[in-house]
């Protein structure tokens, strides 16, 4: 029985895993966070005693100081940091909106139809899902350079729908699943063809789940080194994955201030948006596929 | 319209999705194979070789470390992740004032993409980083983390660093499933916590755990981006994973693209005995 002395244990043993739980999570992102604010003689100092921001202006115009600082860096990363944001930003867009819009149309037919080979549709989404993409290397740089597509921002965006569709076709699937079908027979009767039922009536209530499919594509990409590393090979083409890795030569952190600003703002934009989409985390992911 | 008609209209929904699927996945798992059978030459177009590439590979060293690392990385990180996100969940489902917050709080780390992580990383695992000053606080002397000993499991803690919070959104979703009138029954025949927890909690648990667990040892056997760029699969071959092999055979140390090839096909039994089990959790 609970009685006055488990009642103390229990909150014991909330006070003490609250308190390892916040250490886990804080100690390792302190030193780039702290990194970051700091000016650059205090980079392996624990504790700053002065708060800059220049490391995060420095993203988007570097000063002449900042510049010198990197100088083996330039060489690599003749740009800029913006430039490199930039073009994640251009790739990630491209490979979520393609990814949602054909996924959507994916996930409807999946939730709503019943036919022949509909199993193997299925089937095959799922296979690319969980599919290690590493596997792919090769062949996909093979086939971009016989595309013409090497050493483009389309071609990434192209490659990147391996991580975006069958996600955006699985979420979208069991969004549409939840969406009484009664609404569309409605339109229907009224005489809206499928498409027109589909546009007017089903897409205005399923926007959420177009938000959330989005979101989440849209960190897929955002998150990608892999794919940029093999077909992208000119600098200004560079996307913020693979900018970062040319902060460490030899084992050695060159400009530390500058690659924790990278680092830190790389990982907001993905977190802030995770955050607004916090709910449908686990449903997307886990039991969007195993609701039928 | 007839049924032939309304069947191929139903198609028309999920073509470009099957297309790009099979432009993206299935020919290049085709190519591939085909590749593995290649052998490359100077400058010169492929030429059939047989099994010689798979020959290489089965008589090196190479492809027993790196499958070996693999597996060794992925039970580690996998098994920890589990359990911390078991121990988080069940701690951020008891009722405390600021529990939201710290729900929303946990996945920070999951929410940070693989380079980032590793970036945090680099600054933690420094000669003069965190966990070095940390260690002098404590009066312990300063560890070399990327040394031939330690990079393994270095690279493990930050995967599990980074992953840990999937499961706790899993495991979350699964203890906030369960249904509280089988604790209230339990409660009235006497059971204690341990046999509510060994009774109730972890058979409602299964399916989801399950799930989430084939899903984080699918990705775990596949990260790359991590250990790219924190130990690049070195010192030597400590730290060499399938991923990372596959990626220094085709660009790095050999430069051999029939070679990768065979690489890939030789190891993707591993993969595709995972996936059938992950789609038939999945429900299909």
């Amino acid at each position: 029985m609970v009685g006055h002395s488990g009642k103390i244990l229990n909150k014991i043993i909330i006070a003490v895993g609250v308190i390892l739980l916040l250490l886990w999570i804080i100690i390792p992102t302190f030193w780039a966070f702290k990194t970051s604010i700091s000016v650059p003689e205090e980079a392996w100092k624990p504790i700053p005693t002065k708060i800059t921001l220049d490391n995060y202006l420095s993203l988007f115009n570097p000063s002449l100081e900042a510049i010198l600082r990197g100088m083996g860096l330039r060489a690599a990363l003749p740009d800029p940091m913006i430039v490199y944001v930039t073009n994640s930003l251009i790739v990630s867009l491209t490979a979520s909106i393609i990814g949602v819009i054909f996924g959507s149309l994916a996930g409807y037919n999946l939730a709503r139809f019943s036919y022949r080979g509909k199993k193997i549709v299925m089937w095959l989404v799922l296979f690319a899902y969980v599919f290690p993409v590493f596997i792919l290397m090769v062949p996909i740089l093979v086939m971009m350079r016989y595309l013409g597509l090497y050493n483009t921002l389309l071609g990434l965006s192209i490659v990147h729908l391996a991580y975006t569709l069958p996600y955006s076709t699985l979420i979208m699937r069991s969004y549409f699943s939840g969406i009484p079908s009664v609404l569309e027979e409605a339109a229907l009767i009224d005489g809206c063809t499928r498409l027109e039922a589909l546009w007017r009536v089903v897409v205005p209530v399923a926007i959420p789940g177009f938000v959330t499919a989005f979101i989440f594509s849209f960190t897929l990409s955002w998150n990608d080194l892999l794919f940029a590393l093999i077909l992208l090979n000119s600098s200004h083409k560079y996307t913020l994955p693979i900018a970062t890795t040319f902060f460490l030569w030899g084992g050695e952190i060159v400009d530390p201030g500058g690659l924790a600003a990278t680092a830190i703002f790389a990982g907001i934009v993905p977190s802030v948006l995770y955050m607004l989409v916090q709910k449908y985390v686990v449903v997307g992911l886990v039991k969007g596929a195993v609701k039928a | 319209m007839s049924r032939t008609a309304q069947s191929l209209y139903n198609w028309i929904y999920v073509l470009p999705t099957l297309v790009l699927i099979i432009i993206i996945f299935i020919i290049p798992i085709a190519y591939n194979i085909w590749l593995s059978f290649q052998e490359k030459t100077i400058g010169g177009e492929a030429v059939f070789a047989g099994l010689k590439n798979y020959q290489r590979l089965l008589a090196s060293s190479m492809f027993y470390k790196s499958v070996g690392n693999s597996l060794f990385y992925t039970f580690i990180s996998v098994t920890s992740k589990a359990l911390i996100g078991l121990g988080v969940a069940l701690l951020l489902n008891k009722k405390f004032w600021g529990r939201g917050f710290l729900r929303g709080f946990s996945i920070l780390p999951w929410a940070f993409p693989s380079f980032v992580v590793a970036v945090l990383f680099w600054f933690n695992y420094d000669y003069r980083g965190t966990f070095n000053t940390i260690f002098k606080m404590l009066g312990l002397q300063p560890v070399h983390w990327m040394s031939y000993e330690n990079a393994m499991w270095s690279v493990i803690l930050i995967n599990i660093w980074h992953g840990w919070p999937f499961f706790f959104m899993g495991y979350l979703a699964g203890l906030q499933a369960i249904p509280t009138d089988l604790y209230e029954a339990a409660d009235i025949d006497g059971a204690n916590v341990y046999q509510k927890f060994i009774h109730i909690t972890v058979p409602q648990l299964k399916q989801v755990l399950l799930t989430v667990m084939l899903l984080s040892t699918m990705w775990t056997l596949g990260e790359f981006t991590q250990i790219y760029m924190t130990t690049g699969g070195g010192p030597v071959d400590a730290t060499l994973t399938i991923p990372m092999a596959t990626y220094k055979i085709a660009f790095l140390t050999e430069i051999n693209f029939p070679l990768a090839a065979a690489y890939t096909i030789l190891v993707l039994p591993i993969y595709l005995f995972l996936i059938y089990f992950t789609l038939k959790q999945m429900g299909e």
